[in-house]
Parts: structure tokens; C-alpha cells; sequence
């Protein structure tokens, strides 16, 4: 029987230990051998709980109850251990840090099947070919640890291949990835997608990198209900609308070429990827033309704003004194008043350049001041009232048992008098809708709430200048839009951002200027347009977000070639 | 110091090839034996030979040769006056060797050269101690040794690898650690010094630690269970950990020529 399920959910509901509702809830789904399968819906729906549910992990590992029957090639997963399941089904996970536990690629592949008690000769075959397909078999020897993020994801990959299983599940795969990273692993996807010896199911916020290799979406709504399932295009450009309202977020360019529609050019079929949306923007005999790009703030040519930040000469350190030097003699000034948007691959300096302007990290030569101090001389309570610093992960800053402890800390540093400490802490926790949570501990929080509290703390001692190091990092799209529109509040309100980040189509919409890092040296700053527009971006291993990938190459409308934020897309009729 | 990687420190050489169980059975008891010692002669004549059977049996790079030549030795003698110092000329018979001989002296107190001999037995001691972990501590893997626990000793397999996988999280945290030092930094805490603020210091730093730590060991656990670790009762073993002959001659060769060389020494010395 060629076409028998391999996976099949009937009436699928879980609920987590200590939750009220069931997400997902009611799911059926039929996975056959070879289909491509992608699975979406706005965060909290239970995409990732339903991945786990695949092979068991939902109910065996993780303490969740499941309603309804999960069958993997017809084995009721209640009555099969995951072990006997991963057989059948193979996972990769979000982080790739916490997949790895042996101390060599090739053993790492072959961990799984010595676990099925494989004989030797057949284990090494399934390594050699699973790390070839990936193209890590000339790294056998190396410690996983050595590979970069997307090496080790694709490493993961080849762990879950050489389980021999015909499904393969993966949960978020490129989260945790820079864009090169992303690349990486979406080219061995496309690879195993058109062999077609896999069913793949895969859980992805991306949509722009995964809409063209996936042949069928699944949606789930805000409440875990399966709302759509169908051939992608057909979900995707058929149900737009419906799946925008649902807060699913589409590929770019399909919602531009929605906004284009609502404009009156006439986009037919809608376009999924950024060549598609390029190739229908060519055929259109006419387009409106495109807004201004906003204003930058800063005209060229006006001398009325000082640097609020300058760095001269600066290199940094790693790991103390006789550390390696990862950043080299950066030069950068920035407005007061700026939204700088640091990009860069993983280990481009981002981070050790942001930490020494923030006085993290003491510099190991040049000047800095910011915001009227040295930041490496400063002692804390002078520094958190010049600038606020936001780790990558908000839970290492915390220190205090409640919310608006953690706030009350940054006040009692400056030696603010108890009663005046009330009345800010009451306004922070209001301003960052944090009101309900004043007595809970930091690390019960969400995810958005901690990263708001982060924020919040950086800021509550008046700090000028606000520095992130990789906000959105690890966080699905509506979170991090939610961040975002947050930071350009904040900027908005006259708080001066710099901010390290990957996803560069949040940076064509929102950043006012953008510093490209490669390899440790800064590569060149400027006006986002410009240096969206320029060669920086592929200079720097990095690629355009979506939108300027569909413009840069237009032949027939030479206008929109320089459109890369959304705001430049013509506005609907009637407004503007 | 071998726990990550599938290399050690030592690039080569007979004890590379030895079973990990006979590097650790050969000088364990020795070890232990040496805790209870007193003077100066048996840790020397121990750390001696331990240091003879690494540079004899491993291939060492420069840097580690030098450690164990120069390194544990100077180890020692440091040790030796911080241990010495704290010794009670009381308690020492007026006629011990070197009681003359005056080091160092401030006001009443001196340091002298019985109190250095009786710090100093007390570090050779933990120097031999240290040369001797050192014969299977730079010539084994984790991996090796944790095939052996389980091929030759029966060790449950999802014990040893688990612990193996474990070992993996210690660089991590090495990092974590670091961040949030930092992040303490910049919030401006820890400022105090002092006993108390120390221990609050410390506990702030672990709430963070520990429920990264956790998160993390969830995700392994979840990741290592979807590759079907612990389904049967045993597994592949890709490589297997042998008992030859010469790990056995190893294991009583080296409790013979202690045995000896303890007899050896301990008439001498009477």
C-alpha cells in the first residue's frame, strides 16, 4: 500500500499540565509518503505541541494530556513507546544547541541508531550517507560545537535522517539562525523535499523562506482549531485575507501584492516568494507611483544634532586581556535622536561592539562616550542613568524576587527617596503593561512580558539611550513586531536606539540608519535606504529582505527599484 | 580535561591504548594509600614514578611535559609554605629536623624549616595525588571511559551516557555564567562585599543558572528520547571497549613495582 497514512490525528486535543484550555484542539490530519506539509498559526495556537505529539513526546515525555488518537504508521502513540516511535517518525528541534550529546559529528549521527540496536556496518552506512546529504561528511571528525548555528541544525537534520524513519517533523528549525544559517538549512530542505523518499511536516513562523518548497498548508487558529488545509497556493493566496485577520503572517509578498491590489493593479495569481513578486510587478503595464521613503531624521548636511554616541579607534576583546580581538578599529557616530539597526552574520562583532558601547565590556583600545560619559569608566548608577542596556536573553538581568522589584532595583541604584520610587515604578509598570504582573516573579512571565520588563528596568533610571543586543532573537514574528513597534514608541518619544538584529525586513521598515558588521570591522553605515540599496548587505554574507529582493531587480519600473519598506508601497485609494 | 572531544592531551603512546578501567584500577589504590601517609619520602618517590609512567607511556606536548616537570613541582613548594605556616611549633618534637632553622619570622612567631617539611609532605602528597589522576586523566576520553563502565563494568548504558551527554553542558554554563556576571554588573548589584553579600551574590546568580539549566537538560532529554535513546535494553556499541592481556599485566605490574617501591622506601627510611 503506497498511499497509506504514515501519520493520521483524529480529533487531536492537548492540554498542558496547569493550563486552562486545550491547544490544539480538534485537530485531524492525514500525512501521506512523500507530502510536504507546513503548519502554521499565530503563536499560543500549539503548533509546536502538536509537533510533539507526532512521535509521542506528547504524551510520554512532556506532562500534557491528549485527547483524541494520534496514529503513526497505524500505531496508536497512547500504546507505543516514543522510543519504538522514532522509528517511524524522526524530530529536529528549535534550538540546535540542546540536540547535541556526543563529542563528534559521526557519532552524533549515529547515536540514534546505535539506540535502535543497529548492527555497526548498517549504522556507519545511514551516518556516512545522512552527513554526505547534508554535506558535513568531510567534518566527521570535528566537535559539533565548532560548527556554526546552521551547521549544527543541519547536523541535526542528518541525526534525525539516519533514524531511517519515512516522517520528518521539524519544530521551528531556522528560529534560533542568522540569515545564513536560514539559507543553509532551507537548501538541504529543498534538497530532501524534491526527493520525495520523506514526508516532512515542518512548524515555521518564515514563511518567506519556506512557501516555495511546501506543497500543502495546515492552519490553526488563535483557539488550536484546524481552519485550513490545503495545496499552498491555494491556502495562501486563496484564503489571504481570512489567514491575515486570523494573525497568521503571510510570505511578504504575497501581503504586498494584497496592498498592491487594494491599490487597483491587478496582481493575478498572487505571488508567494519575492522572484514571483518581482516577475508580476514586470508584466504590470503601469504601477502607481511609490511614497517617499520616510524622511531620514537626521538631513544630511544639518550640523544641529551632536552625536549623542561616538567611538573612535575602538577594538574589543573576547574573553579578557590576552582574548582574540573581535571587533577592530570601528569608527561610528550616532545622532541623538537615531534608530540604528547593527546587522551582521553570527560572529560578525554585533554584540561585543553594542556591549562596549554600553560599558559591558571594558574596550581593549579607542575612545567611546555615550551619552555624555565614558561608559567603561562610569560606575553602574552613572551608566544606567546614561544608557540602558537589554541583554539578548532578558533573564539574565533579572535580579529581584517581583516585577516591580526588578523596576524599584534600577531606582534604589540611583539613591531615589522610597516614597518618589512608588509613583515611577506605578507609571513604568502602566506604560509597559505590566500592571497585572507587579507581584509575580520575572521568570513566571511570558516571553513578550519579560522582554517588555527588560525594556522597562533599562529604562526607568532615565537612560537617554537605549541598546539591545538581538531583541527579536529566537522570537516568532508577532512577538517580535510587537517589540519592535515598542522600540519605535520609544524612538518616537525621543529615546535614541541601537539595536543588533537578523531580520532585516523589520529593519528596511523601521530603522532610521543601519551599521553592516562583517568578520569584526564595521563595513559601512548609512541611511537604511541607501544601504539597503547598496552592496553592504550581500558584502556582508547577509541577503535582502524580501520586498527589496522582488524591486532590486525590475526591468521595467525603474522608480520602485529603491522600494524596501512597506511604507513605501503606494497607500489604498481613499486614504493617503 | 578529557571530557569533551574524542582526543587527550596525550597525542599517543602504550597508555592511550590501554583499557580506561586498567588506567584508573592500576593507580587508584595507590591514591588512596597515600592519603594515609605521613613525610616526606613516599609522596616524592610516588609523584616520581607517576610522572615516570606519563612521560615513559604518553605522548606529551611541550606545555604538559613542562606542567608535570616543572608545574606540580612548583605546585608543591607553594603549597608547602601556605600549609607550613599554619603548623604548631608545639605540637612538633623539639628535635625534628630543620626545627634550627629559621625561615622567616615576624615578632615572636617563626616559620621554620620543621614547619615548612611537614606543610610540604602534606602538598607532595597532593601532588602525587594529582600525577597519578594524571596517568588516565590525560589519556583517556570520556567516551572511552564511559564504553568501559558500561561494556566491561555493566554500568547501565543510559546512566553513562546520559552523564556523557551531561558533561556537554559544562562549557555552556561556563558562558551563561560569564552573561550574567556581566548583566549583575550593569543592574549595578553585588556591589557589597563582605560574607553575607557574597552569599546573596551567589544565590542571585544561580536562580538564573538553574532555570536555564533546566530549560536546557528538558530539551536534551526531549531530543536524546525522539532519537530513541533508552528503547531497548541495550544498544550499538560502534566501538568496543576491550580487556586484552595487557591491560591486566598494566594493572599488577603497577600495584607490584608500589608495592615494592613502598617496601623500598619505607626500609630506607627506617
Amino acid at each position: 500500500m503506497p498511499d497509506a497514512p504514515l501519520l493520521q490525528l483524529e480529533g487531536v486535543r492537548i492540554r498542558h499540565e496547569g493550563a486552562e484550555r486545550a491547544t490544539p484542539d480538534g485537530v485531524d490530519l492525514v500525512v501521506r509518503p512523500g507530502e510536504v506539509v507546513l503548519l502554521l498559526g499565530p503563536s499560543g495556537c500549539g503548533k509546536s505541541t502538536l509537533a510533539l505529539a507526532l512521535n509521542g513526546l506528547v504524551p510520554h515525555s512532556v506532562p500534557a494530556e491528549l485527547d483524541g488518537r494520534v496514529l503513526v504508521g497505524g500505531l496508536d502513540t497512547r500504546e507505543h513507546r516514543v522510543g519504538e516511535l522514532a522509528e517511524r517518525v524522526a524530530m529536529v528541534f528549535q534550538d540546535p544547541d540542546a540536540q547535541v550529546v556526543t563529542n563528534t559529528l559521526l557519532d552524533e549521527v549515529c547515536f540514534g541508531p546505535e539506540n535502535l540496536r543497529l548492527p555497526v556496518a548498517e549504522v556507519l552506512e545511514r551516518a556516512e550517507r545522512a552527513l554526505k546529504l547534508v554535506g558535513l561528511w568531510e567534518r566527521r571528525a570535528d566537535d559539533p560545537a565548532r560548527l556554526s548555528g546552521g551547521g549544527r541544525q543541519r547536523l541535526a537534520i542528518a541525526a534525525a535522517l539516519a533514524m531511517g524513519s519515512p516522517v520528518l517533523v521539524l519544530d521551528e528549525p531556522t528560529a534560533n539562525l542568522d540569515p545564513a544559517g536560514i539559507d543553509e538549512v532551507y537548501a538541504v530542505l529543498r534538497e530532501l523535499a524534491s526527493d520525495r523518499d520523506h514526508a516532512i511536516v515542518l512548524v515555521e513562523h518564515n514563511l518567506d523562506a519556506a512557501a516555495d518548497l511546501v506543497d500543502r498548508v495546515v492552519v490553526l487558529d488563535a483557539d488550536g482549531r484546524l481552519v485550513a488545509d490545503g495545496p499552498t497556493r491555494e491556502v495562501l493566496t486563496g484564503r489571504a485575507d481570512e489567514l491575515a485577520a486570523l494573525g497568521v503572517w503571510l510570505p511578504v509578498s504575497t501581503l504586498a501584492a494584497l496592498r498592491l491590489r487594494e491599490t487597483g493593479v491587478a496582481i493575478e495569481p498572487l505571488p508567494i516568494t519575492p522572484a514571483e513578486l518581482g516577475a508580476a510587478l514586470d508584466a504590470a503595464p503601469t504601477l502607481p507611483a511609490p511614497r517617499e521613503a520616510a524622511p531620514a531624521p537626521v538631513e544630511p548636511g544639518s550640523p544641529a544634532v551632536p552625536p549623542l554616541v561616538s567611538a573612535h579607534g575602538l577594538s574589543v576583546r573576547r574573553g579578557g586581556r590576552r582574548g582574540p580581538l573581535v571587533v577592530h578599529e570601528v569608527e561610528l557616530e550616532v545622532p541623538a535622536g537615531d534608530f540604528l539597526a547593527v546587522v551582521g552574520v553570527n560572529g560578525a562583532g554585533k554584540s561585543s561592539l553594542l556591549q562596549a558601547l554600553a560599558g559591558v565590556l571594558a574596550p581593549a583600545a579607542g575612545r567611546i562616550e555615550a551619552a555624555g560619559i565614558d561608559p567603561a569608566r562610569a560606575d553602574a548608577a552613572t551608566r544606567s542613568r546614561a544608557i540602558g542596556y537589554v541583554f539578548q536573553n532578558p533573564e539574565h538581568q533579572f535580579v529581584a524576587g517581583t516585577v516591580a522589584g526588578e523596576l524599584e532595583q534600577a531606582l534604589a541604584l540611583q539613591g531615589a527617596p522610597e516614597a518618589k520610587r512608588a509613583a515611577s515604578v506605578a507609571s513604568m509598570l502602566e506604560r509597559f503593561g505590566l500592571a497585572e504582573a507587579a507581584t509575580r516573579h520575572p521568570f513566571l512571565l511570558s516571553g513578550g512580558q519579560k522582554r517588555r520588563l527588560s525594556v522597562g528596568t533599562a529604562l526607568i533610571a532615565g537612560a537617554p539611550l537605549l541598546v539591545l543586543d538581538e531583541p527579536t532573537f529566537g522570537q516568532d514574528r508577532e512577538r517580535a513586531g510587537e517589540l519592535v513597534a515598542l522600540l519605535r514608541g520609544l524612538n518616537d518619544a525621543g529615546t535614541t536606539v541601537i539595536a543588533a538584529t537578523h531580520d532585516l525586513q523589520l529593519v528596511a521598515d523601521h530603522a532610521s540608519r543601519v551599521a553592516v558588521m562583517a568578520e569584526g570591522r564595521l563595513l559601512g553605515v548609512g541611511p537604511t535606504a541607501e544601504v539597503l540599496a547598496g552592496p553592504l548587505i550581500e558584502q556582508a554574507g547577509l541577503r535582502h529582505p524580501p520586498l527589496a529582493r522582488a524591486t532590486r531587480g525590475l526591468a521595467n519600473h525603474p522608480e520602485w527599484r529603491a522600494v524596501t519598506r512597506w511604507a513605501q508601497l503606494p497607500a489604498p485609494r481613499g486614504e493617503a | 580535561m578529557s571530557a569533551l572531544g574524542e582526543t587527550t592531551v596525550a597525542h599517543g603512546g602504550p597508555l592511550r591504548s590501554l583499557n580506561a578501567l586498567a588506567k584508573l584500577a592500576g593507580p587508584v589504590p595507590v591514591m588512596i594509600a597515600l592519603v594515609f601517609t605521613r613525610g616526606v619520602p613516599l609522596p616524592l618517590a610516588f609523584a616520581v614514578f607517576a610522572a615516570l609512567v606519563l612521560l615513559v607511556g604518553a605522548r606529551l606536548g611541550a606545555g604538559w611535559v613542562l606542567v608535570i616537570l616543572l608545574g606540580v613541582p612548583a605546585l608543591a613548594a607553594v603549597l608547602g609554605a601556605s600549609f607550613g605556616i599554619w603548623v604548631d611549633q608545639a605540637t612538633l618534637p623539639a628535635d625534628a629536623a630543620g626545627s634550627q632553622l629559621v625561615l622567616a619570622e615576624l615578632g615572636d612567631w617563626r616559620f621554620t624549616g620543621a614547619m615548612y617539611l611537614v606543610g610540604f609532605a602534606t602538598a607532595l602528597r597532593i601532588a602525587a595525588i594529582i600525577l597519578l589522576a594524571f596517568v588516565s586523566g590525560l589519556t583517556t576520553t570520556g567516551a572511552e571511559l564511559v564504553r568501559a563502565l558500561v561494556q566491561q563494568l555493566r554500568v547501565p548504558y543510559r546512566l553513562g551516557y546520559t552523564a556523557l551527554a551531561a558533561m556537554r553542558f559544562v562549557p555552556r554554563f561556563g558562558h551563561e555564567l560569564e552573561v550574567i556576571r556581566a548583566a549583575r554588573r550593569v543592574r549595578g548589584v553585588d556591589r557589597d562585599r563582605g560574607p553575607i553579600a557574597w552569599l546573596r551574590g551567589t544565590v542571585g546568580l544561580a536562580v538564573p543558572l538553574l532555570a536555564s539549566a533546566i530549560r536546557h537538560a528538558e530539551r536534551v532529554a526531549l531530543a536524546m528520547d525522539a532519537r530513541a535513546f533508552g528503547a531497548h535494553d541495550s544498544r550499538t556499541e560502534r566501538t568496543i571497549s576491550r580487556w586484552r592481556r595487557r591491560d591486566t599485566v598494566f594493572v599488577l605490574g603497577f600495584w607490584l613495582v608500589s608495592a615494592v617501591l613502598w617496601w623500598a622506601v619505607e626500609t630506607a627510611v627506617a
